[in-house]
């Protein structure tokens, strides 16, 4: 562990769980609040935490979530297991989405989540092999008035 | 600690509590403890003013404060200025105006209706949305306690707080200005008191998030009034009618979940019960309901005729409600005219906006609170998870929390103490 992590989590991510799906993030927003970060970043990494989550859970058959907080950044590793992004700079335009229609009728795949979370974050990375995964970097900084 | 979050609409009767885990246990946030004199203590910081306590305690030990009837005779002027859900507590056979006159004869000046308001409210509601296209979720701000439990836990929504005051304060703002000019006293003089089915009215009429000072001077509970009017209808059929009030079917809906949203046309969504309110604010904290344009949140199971503080079995005033909309029916008594022109002057609007106001966290320093973050886990890892209740936290997470913040010790755990909690009966117990 790098010095500068203080806290480290990790979610477990199972894809196709829309029932649990959104617990890893609701549990780093509970954290979060806990530890008295500042709302409005909470609720830019919230909503990016949950895109990402929503992300695995919708594509990927598993994928496991760290998050961690360090003294001036917090940072969400997402890495799942699954088929892949074949273009990533298509995926990343608003309204592009590979969504199936039934996912479609579940409400998710409105091709706005990986858009979301770039708006969200400071910081964001995206690599992904065709048939093996996909892996997200999300940074946010913190203001240090606090530390 | 500003003013506003230690002043409660609750309190414990330490005489009557006897310090069981009934209220503790029933807190959606965590607020009660029970102290080493045996008696509930409600955390001011944490406490919502929801009434779920009230609800629970088979003692009565749980007291609402609201406004008594002997402050009324402060005004030389007094006006009553009851909840729709009034009208639900009488039964089917009295009507509102029947129960406006015996209020009047109970004592007050001048009784006003509030539905027709409730009616003009929604109207302004949809001229919010109408000019707010690409905000929301918008959250309602009738219920005070969603107010406070959006401020403290969920600070990051609060700029999704619909910025229109609840129909109460206008219609009070109203009525202060018309009895003056009618009956020539001054404004000082007239005291106006909301008729409240809960006790959380009295946090937002002394200490108002979104405006200098409330336009109301107190609230008198359902409850403190019922046995007198109830005497009065009894005893004087047929009543006499002192005025006839004009009612907005429409503004009595307002005593139920979707009252709000009934007459809007965009994609609304209304929640009642304090548990179901807080899931709905964790799907729009994650982002979740972005295609809903309105929430409406009412913090009492089925909404306002779920309060505490009414008589009412609640599933009778429900019915009682729907069979009043259903004879008032979708009437309307607001022209969209006035709606929109009084939207337009502003009327309506918030002065101030509602801030944030974090539960505290469990330290002010970020470093100190993750350690003590990792030391609430620890100790959790310690703790037997049978949530007992018996330490005096609610359950065995709350008492690591309390710990961490030198609240409570690990001994006050009763299990711990006889070294119940070793390893092997930790994983018997997994």
């Amino acid at each position: 562990m790098k010095p500068d992590i203080i806290f480290k989590q990790e979610f477990k991510i199972k894809g196709g769980d829309f029932i649990n799906g959104g617990d890893a993030s609701c549990k780093i927003g509970n954290i979060l609040k806990e530890v008295g970060i500042d709302p409005d970043i909470i609720l830019r990494i919230t909503v990016a935490a949950y895109e990402a989550e929503m992300n695995a859970v919708i594509y990927a058959l598993k994928g496991t979530m760290v998050f961690s907080i360090g003294t001036d950044k917090i940072t969400l590793k997402i890495e799942d297991e699954g088929k892949g992004i074949k273009d990533i700079e298509l995926a990343m335009q608003e309204g592009y989405s590979t969504a199936t229609q039934e996912i479609r009728e579940m409400g998710f795949g409105a091709g706005m989540g990986l858009p979301n979370i770039k708006k969200n974050a400071d910081i964001f990375n995206i690599s992904s092999k065709v048939g093996k995964g996909t892996h997200l970097e999300i940074i946010f900084y913190l203001n240090n008035k606090n530390v | 600690m500003s003013k506003a979050t230690q002043f409660h609409s609750i309190k414990i009767d330490k005489k009557k509590c006897i310090g069981c885990v009934i209220c503790m246990k029933a807190c959606p946030q965590k607020a009660i403890r029970i102290g080493k004199d045996k008696k509930a203590k409600i955390d001011r910081r944490t406490c919502i003013d929801c009434g779920e306590c009230l609800r629970v305690c088979p003692y009565n030990a749980v007291i609402p404060i609201t406004t008594k009837t002997s402050d009324l005779d402060k005004f030389k002027y007094k006006v009553a200025l009851p909840s729709p859900v009034l009208y639900s507590q009488f039964g089917q056979h009295v009507m509102p105006n029947e129960i406006l006159s015996v209020l009047k004869e109970i004592g007050f000046d001048y009784t006003c209706d509030e539905t027709v308001m409730c009616e003009m409210t929604s109207r302004v509601i949809e001229k919010y949305l109408d000019e707010h296209k690409s905000k929301g979720p918008v959250i309602s701000s009738v219920c005070p306690v969603v107010v406070r439990l959006i401020q403290g836990l969920f600070p990051s929504l609060c700029e999704l707080i619909l910025p229109i005051e609840p129909p109460r304060e206008m219609a009070a703002r109203n009525l202060r200005e018309e009895i003056s000019r009618r009956e020539k006293i001054p404004k000082s003089e007239i005291g106006i008191f909301h008729i409240t089915p809960c006790a959380a009215k009295m946090v937002s009429i002394n200490y108002p998030e979104s405006m200098e000072k409330s336009y109301l001077n107190g609230a008198i509970s359902i409850r403190s009034i019922y046995n007198t009017m109830m005497m009065k209808l009894k005893k004087s059929k047929p009543l006499q009618m002192f005025q006839t009030q004009n009612i907005s079917g429409i503004g009595i809906g307002w005593a139920l979940p979707g009252g709000e949203i009934r007459d809007i046309k965009h994609h609304s969504v209304s929640v009642s019960g304090v548990m179901d309110t807080i899931k709905i604010l964790k799907d729009v904290e994650a982002g979740k309901l972005k295609n809903i344009r309105y929430l409406e949140c009412l913090i009492c199971p089925d909404g306002c005729v779920g309060g505490p503080l009414t008589v009412e079995n609640r599933f009778v005033a429900k019915s009682n409600i729907l069979m009043l909309i259903w004879m008032y029916g979708g009437k309307k008594c607001v022209s969209d005219y006035t709606a929109e022109r009084l939207y337009k002057e502003g009327l309506f609007s918030f002065k101030r906006e509602v801030k944030p106001r974090p539960f505290p966290p469990l330290d002010k320093n970020r470093t100190k609170a993750l350690q003590k973050l990792k030391l609430k886990e620890e100790i959790i890892k310690q703790l037997p998870g049978f949530d007992c209740g018996v330490c005096g936290a609610p359950d065995c997470k709350t008492l690591a929390d309390d710990i961490a913040r030198n609240k409570a010790k690990l001994t006050d755990c009763l299990f711990f103490k006889e070294g119940a909690c070793s390893p092997i009966q930790k994983e018997g117990k997994l």
